[in-house]
């Protein structure tokens, strides 16, 4: 699936709920799909974005709360994963865009290009919520689910390579951060 | 009163309730205290880049925290320091055990233990070392007040001379 339709499905079947968005295109795909006061656009930490998410997923246990993922980036930081089930936040949702390239450096095939199976690691982790989807129809029901269901949720979403690059108006950092942080007023 | 529960105490008095950390034989002195007290919420961290990315979140979503260390780990989370949390201006007190100064064994420990200071001063943090326990209070609760009226990490060093350190 297209990862940029594939973003907008998602942000369509959200309200207020905070979501966290990986350097690179998650980050941008999110701001193209809908720039809302709840993102957290991330521009460097590459790695971090679902350790940012599980901070704001313990520090509002009541609120559902998206990370918005990529392969390279969970690479970085599989221990991540593992923290995430040993915390079990019901209330988080992390979904991993999984092209099989660092999309944001050449587009050179990342670890799932020869074999890595980042639904078998989350598993492995400790993650009982683990689904795949290769479809938006999939992924519209997956997140139907994840949205409604205790978590804490994996969704591996298969995307294609990166194709479009949507050109947003960037946020200072401060200024995203003081915004997202306004939400939970 | 020991050096530990003194930082315990002046967290508590700071409303700091939110500890994220990857452990040593020093600060989990301090960790085991808080442990047993409910007021505390831990959370265990297997990378401290990992640690400082769920302190960073807690804080975007309006809840103070605390990061423990050891100056090892210290090394492991710079990038997240210099593109997340200066960049996003994210407060939090960073507790960093220091090895690599008096009684060190491990020769492995000594040249990132050095090098904390430099590094810290490189990114522009401010850090304060307590030597003594009197000079913890001052130390420990000008760091917190200083590190969220700046919206930037500040380090609090904890040093042999005042933990005495690990013998082996």
């Amino acid at each position: 699936m297209d990862r940029l339709e594939a973003t907008r499905l998602l942000v369509g079947k959200l309200s207020n709920e905070p979501v966290v968005a990986n350097l690179g295109m998650a980050t941008r795909d999110l701001c193209a799909a809908q720039d809302r006061d709840a993102n957290f656009y991330m521009w460097g930490a590459m790695g971090l974005a679902s350790s940012v998410g599980l901070g704001v997923a313990l520090a509002t246990p009541d609120r559902k709360v998206v990370v918005l993922d990529g392969d390279g980036s969970i690479l970085m930081n599989l221990g991540s994963l593992a923290t995430i089930a040993r915390e079990r936040p019901r209330n988080l949702v992390h979904v991993v865009c999984d092209n099989q390239q660092w999309g944001e450096t050449g587009g050179q095939p990342t670890h799932t290009a020869t074999g890595t199976d980042l639904a078998s690691v989350a598993r492995g982790a400790g993650i009982s919520k683990v689904a795949s989807a290769s479809t938006l129809e999939e992924l519209g029901k997956v997140m139907d689910r994840a949205l409604k269901e205790d978590g804490p949720w994996c969704v591996v979403a298969r995307i294609e390579p990166d194709t479009e690059r949507p050109t947003i108006n960037r946020i200072e950092p401060e200024v995203n951060l003081w915004r997202f942080r306004r939400t939970f007023e | 009163m020991s050096w530990a529960q003194r930082i315990v105490d002046l967290l508590k008095a700071q409303d700091i309730r939110f500890i994220v950390y990857v452990p040593d034989m020093v600060v989990w002195q301090v960790l085991q205290l808080m442990e047993e007290d409910p007021f505390f919420h831990l959370v265990a961290a297997t990378r401290e880049e990992e640690a400082l990315g769920i302190a960073s979140g807690a804080y975007a979503a309006r809840k103070r925290s605390a990061v423990f260390m050891q100056s090892s780990g210290f090394g492991n989370c710079l990038n997240a320091l210099g593109s997340l949390c200066i960049p996003y201006r994210i407060p939090f007190p960073m507790f960093i055990s220091l090895r690599g100064e008096l009684g060190e064994f491990n020769i492995a420990q000594v040249a990132l233990g050095r090098a904390v200071v430099p590094i810290l001063d490189s990114l522009a943090l401010q850090h304060f070392a307590p030597r003594t326990e009197a000079e913890l209070e001052p130390m420990v609760d000008g760091a917190i007040r200083l590190c969220y009226s700046s919206r930037t990490p500040v380090a609090v060093l904890l040093a042999p001379m005042l933990t005495g350190g690990k013998r082996g």
